[in-house]
């Protein structure tokens, strides 16, 4: 360590400051582990993302409690006590700390890049069966061809939106079209989301789904629930008038029976209208908008 | 460095240098800025052309202008800045760039009516897809930073008498030859894109 | 120097005053509506009212007396000489069009205030409205026009609150310059941002435009004739943006006093110059974008409709190209503002200045790659993302270097704990925490849930306000005494920052769990079950509003009633602006200073003083 020369006005200073560190940081960590993290546990994707935002939580806590503390003990150990103005020492930089400094919050950045990278690719292990190279939230997007019916075991739900709700519509269904989401549990879904007037987003809080719904596009995105329950859907991009009343708190994550009793009792409800709406299709272009009212 | 040091309020020789810099500094950080804007049409461009929602960047029935004529008004362009270059360089005499300056400025004003004339008759709607938003939007966008140039070359010429300013500051005067042959030069990218790639 | 005969004496005579500017612009206005109307391609109102804007500034700028040059010169007449400013003396000079960057300075200072405390009103109607879960305060299509207004307001604020007023002022001054390189396209810099406020505000009567600042198309096309004060407003930030920039850049480069080096620079002209850069090439996408826009909502093109051949992902990708840049464009200058202030009350050199350069240009970088990180969950290609979050998360390395610095520079320092130095120091929290969420928002997995939530809200609350807002505390405390001559009380300046330090966090702290919790932005309903922490924010943000009321009686106080004249170096600093008289003579310098040492030299043994004033014997300095 000879390029680390520490000084020795340097050494008790960097002690307490270690000491300190170390203690403030593991009660930081052990309190950071306490906090459950949305949005839990209802689905394969958002406990990943729970358990994402723990992880970032507990390697962000020692970043904070460090700087922090060197700004606190600035404060308070190395305030001028004389009257008259004094100069420091005329400390012009120190070149392997500097390296240090940005050698480590290289590893840190890396770490985390690589983290973000292996989630997203994993949640696709998790849950994409026999649709290898998916990952969550993946799209036709920006190509603007999306895919109708995969062939793989997945459930193809289309949401639609529109100024100002969601319905859903199941292409394996017949394009049924229903105004709430069921979703079956430990089945892998595939949403495909788009819009049928102006960019609204998709958010199943509960599911750690958010996709934005784009007028001309098919945004997929890959979900998996694992537990049975309600979930809430909201619209996460301003829409106009009424983005605020965009909800709907009736989702609900069913076993598998229950969910082929209600599609079929769906099917039934909705027969006339089936027929009236347009057919099944990865997007759809109504008329023109009238644009600048 | 030597340039400042030198400044000297009576030094009028040192005023005019530094004065020369700064207006040369000025104008390529100018020029930096009005890439990023055309790029940004570039970008509409290819991407939207690359896209080709709804099968509409071009509508049935929807066909780039006459390439012959688009090449007039890029040649009429290409003219006024060779113009004002070759009579502002600094080897080019008094008699040359006052010759050279009102030229200019006529093949400016032509290029401005040639594009103009062509927006207002287009042979498509501007409705009617991507390529039609794209054209008339760049061209537009062209044309009206070639007009404003156009106004600043004739301020130039008028300017150009014994005792005018552009005699006073010949130096700083040559450097908009740059911002020319910069605007024909983007003028003539988007020939490219807009007629030949289309 | 020898002023050649000109052809002819004769002037434009418009007077150039902030009076005539408002008169010409009212039949500007209407003259635009009319020509419009006339050659409108639809029924609508849009390219009159857009025209009625363009006219009505442009008639405002010829009123202030921006055309007497481009005219004089055209016409073949005498030009008009750079005003001297010498001869533009008294209260007066500030509602002229002046070319001295000292009354541009506190032109803008003024303005940029009174923006702020509409922009402030917008924010506490705001939480206003969120006391209670439904819309029974504030309608729903209220609410999103005030979510608008706020927004817009705020960022045209942010995005000239430390460049308009300090740069313009110092950056001379601390480069040693008597003049700015464009002194004409500084004014206009200036000149433009009362008229793109007062249009901004003219979208109240059309109903307020409901997109917030991101002027997210196709809903931005379907919107009133509101919108068009969105597009006209920005546009002309974006003016004021390359405008600034091209004179800042050509200053900073061409008008260094001799001996002024590059390693001499101060850290806050590094920061001014690193936003210049960035404010030069983004502003101009941002004004591609707009002029796209206007086409569609005015000729009908289809540049962002997809059922005819657009997409609005160009919008979002264009935008975000300047979006993101531009949230630089604040912090980089607030930046410069600690790395400068730090060092002059630690009374040590600036620890690691090339590594501090090294950093803010890490930033300027590294901002030109991130964009599509606004976009993750928006359907882009998936391939494009794990780049994105890279680049995204590598930025904070740059950010961290700052850090470094001004925590080195505090190592075994003796702090003087002034008014500046506390709001550095809150500075540095604030940002912390804005830092550290912003990793949260990096990383796709999670951005899925934290995207568009109060969560993101929170996170750039904390670095635009407790951020930039909170450096712009400390610039003004440390330099408006140089600037107006009047010292800001040290006493009510604690108070103001002990009370804005905890009412800020105690606001949007608490913003984050509200967000993690399920609320998205720019909604006002929201569930029942958080109301609690909505109304304990919103009794903060009164607070906090409170805290801002305080810091502008404090800033009247000593301005105008209590005659507590400033010293010329109250604060027995170093660096170059400090060393000229208060209040600062017309031309700066009576001589351009030779610059012999850095502005940071404190505790060196036998360091000389910054500059030798007696200068260059008669050197101008571009004079």
């Amino acid at each position: 360590m000879g390029v680390f020369r520490i000084e020795e006005a340097d050494r008790p200073h960097l002690l307490r400051l270690l000491i300190i560190w170390v203690v403030l940081s593991i009660v930081g960590i052990l309190a950071a582990l306490q906090i459950h993290y949305p949005p839990y546990d209802q689905s394969v994707q958002g406990l990943d993302q729970s358990r994402t935002l723990a992880l970032l939580t507990v390697l962000a806590t020692p970043v904070f409690i460090g700087v922090v503390i060197m700004v606190l003990y600035s404060a308070i150990y190395f305030r001028r006590t004389t009257t008259e103005l004094v100069d420091g020492p005329p400390m012009l930089g120190n070149t392997p700390v500097q390296i240090a400094w940005i050698a480590i919050s290289a590893v840190l950045v890396l770490f985390l890049a690589v983290f973000g990278i292996v989630t997203l690719a994993s949640s696709n292990v998790a849950q994409a069966v026999g649709t290898p190279g998916r990952s969550i939230g993946q799209s036709g997007g920006q190509t603007g061809s999306g895919t109708i019916g995969g062939t793989g075991p997945e459930l193809q739900v289309q949401v639609v939106a529109q100024q100002w709700y969601f319905t859903y519509r199941y292409a394996d269904y017949g394009g049924v079209e229903t105004t709430h989401l069921y979703l079956p549990v430990d089945r892998p879904v595939e949403l495909h989301v788009t819009s049928l007037d102006i960019i609204h987003s998709f958010w199943a809080y509960q599911l750690g789904v958010k996709a934005d719904a784009n007028p001309g596009v098919d945004n997929i995105f890959h979900v998996t629930a694992q537990k049975t329950g309600s979930f809430q859907v909201r619209c996460a991009e301003l829409c106009g008038l009424w983005h605020g009343h965009m909800a709907d708190s009736e989702g609900q994550v069913v076993s598998q029976s229950e969910f082929d009793t209600w599609i079929a009792q769906q099917q039934k409800d909705y027969e006339v209208i089936s027929k009236a709406v347009p057919s099944y299709a990865p997007f759809y272009f109504p008329e023109p908008l009238l644009k600048a009212g | 460095m030597a340039v400042r040091t030198r400044a000297y309020e009576a030094d009028a020789a040192a005023v005019a240098a530094l004065d020369t810099r700064l207006v040369g500094i000025g104008t390529w950080l100018a020029l930096a800025a009005d890439i990023f804007f055309f790029a940004a049409w570039w970008f509409a461009f290819f991407y939207l052309r690359a896209l080709n929602n709804n099968q509409a960047w071009k509508a049935q029935g929807v066909a780039p202008p006459s390439r012959g004529y688009g090449a007039v008004v890029v040649v009429l362009a290409l003219a006024t800045a060779v113009a004002y270059f070759v009579g502002s360089r600094p080897a080019a005499g008094a008699f040359l760039f006052r010759l050279l300056t009102p030229v200019a400025l006529v093949f400016g004003l032509a290029t401005c009516l040639f594009q103009g004339y062509e927006l207002w008759h287009l042979g498509f709607g501007l409705t009617e897809g991507g390529y039609p938003s794209v054209f008339a939007g760049l061209s537009t966008a062209w044309v009206i930073q070639f007009g404003l140039a156009t106004a600043w070359l004739a301020s130039i010429v008028t300017q150009a008498g014994p005792a005018g300013d552009t005699v006073a500051r010949r130096q700083p005067a040559s450097f908009f030859a740059w911002i020319l042959l910069f605007l024909a030069a983007i003028g003539i990218v988007n020939y490219i894109l807009l007629y030949l790639v289309a | 120097m020898v002023v050649p005969e000109r052809v002819s004496e004769r002037r434009l005579s418009i007077p150039n005053n902030a009076i005539t500017g408002i008169l010409f612009a009212i039949p500007g206005y209407f003259a635009g509506v009319w020509l419009g109307t006339l050659f409108g391609l639809n029924d609508d109102q849009n390219t009159g009212v857009i025209l009625g804007y363009i006219f009505a500034t442009v008639a405002f700028l010829a009123g202030v007396g921006f055309l007497n040059y481009p005219f004089e010169r055209l016409f073949g007449w005498r030009v008009s000489p750079l005003t001297d400013p010498d001869e533009n003396r008294g209260v007066g000079r500030f509602f002229r069009l002046s070319l001295d960057h000292k009354v541009i300075g506190l032109q803008y200072l003024v303005t940029i205030l009174i923006m702020l405390l509409f922009g402030g009103i917008g924010a506490m109607m705001i939480r206003t409205s969120l006391l209670v879960p439904d819309s029974s305060i504030t309608p729903s299509g209220n609410y999103i026009s005030l979510i608008g207004l706020h927004s817009v307001m705020m960022i045209f604020i942010t995005s000239a609150v430390i460049v308009g007023p300090f740069g313009n002022y110092l950056v001379p001054l601390m480069i040693g310059a008597r003049r700015m390189a464009f002194p004409r396209l500084e004014a206009l810099s200036f000149w433009v941002v009362p008229p793109a406020a007062v249009i901004l505000a003219a979208a109240t009567f059309w109903g307020g435009f409901p997109t917030g600042w991101t002027g997210y198309p196709p809903l931005s096309e379907q919107a009133s004739q509101a919108m068009d004060s969105y597009i006209v407003g920005f546009a002309l930030i974006a003016v004021a943006l390359v405008t600034s920039a091209i004179n800042m850049l050509a200053t900073i480069i061409g008008l260094r006093a001799p001996g002024m080096t590059w390693t001499r620079l101060p850290m806050f002209v590094w920061g001014i110059f690193t936003t210049s850069i960035l404010g030069l090439l983004a502003a101009p996408v941002l004004a591609a974008a707009l002029f796209m826009l206007t086409l569609d909502r005015t000729t009908q093109t289809s540049f962002f409709l997809a059922s005819n051949g657009g997409s609005n992902y160009l919008w979002e990708n264009l935008f975000w190209f300047f979006g993101h840049p531009e949230v630089y464009i604040f912090i980089l200058p607030a930046f410069g503002i600690i790395m400068e202030i730090v060092p002059h009350f630690a009374r040590k050199p600036l620890w690691g200045y090339r590594t501090g350069v090294v950093g803010l240009f890490g930033v300027m970088l590294l901002s030109f790659f991130v964009w599509q990180h606004h976009l993750f969950v928006s359907g882009i290609a998936p391939v494009l993302r794990p780049f994105y979050m890279l680049s995204t998360e590598l930025i904070s390395i740059p950010t961290g270097i700052i850090f470094l610095v001004t925590l080195g520079t505090l190592w075994r320092a003796r702090v003087w704990f002034t008014v500046p130095m506390l709001f550095c120091m809150g500075f540095l929290f604030n940002f912390l925490i804005g830092g550290v969420s912003g990793v949260y928002l990096s990383d796709v997995p999670t951005d899925v849930t934290l995207h568009g939530s109060y969560f993101s809200m929170a996170h750039f609350h904390y670095t635009i306000m407790g951020g930039e807002i909170f450096a712009l505390m400390a610039a003004a405390y440390y330099w408006l005494p140089k600037m107006t001559g009047k010292m800001l009380s040290p006493t009510i300046g604690r108070i103001h920052f002990w009370w804005m330090f905890i009412a800020f966090n105690s606001t949007f702290f608490p913003l984050f769990i509200v967000g993690l919790l399920n609320m998205p932005r720019r909604v006002s309903s929201y569930d029942p079950a958080l109301v609690g922490l909505n109304r304990w924010v919103t009794i903060s943000a009164y607070f906090l509003f409170g805290s801002m009321v305080l810091f502008a009686a404090n800033l009247i106080y000593s301005w105008f009633f209590v005659a507590r004249p400033a010293l010329a170096n109250p604060w027995h600093a170093r660096s170059l602006e400090w060393q000229v008289p208060t209040p600062v003579p017309a031309r700066n310098f009576e001589r351009v200073p030779l610059v012999v040492a850095g502005p940071y030299d404190y505790g060196i043994p036998n360091a000389r003083p910054v500059a030798d004033l007696g200068g260059v014997v008669g050197a101008t300095g571009g004079g």
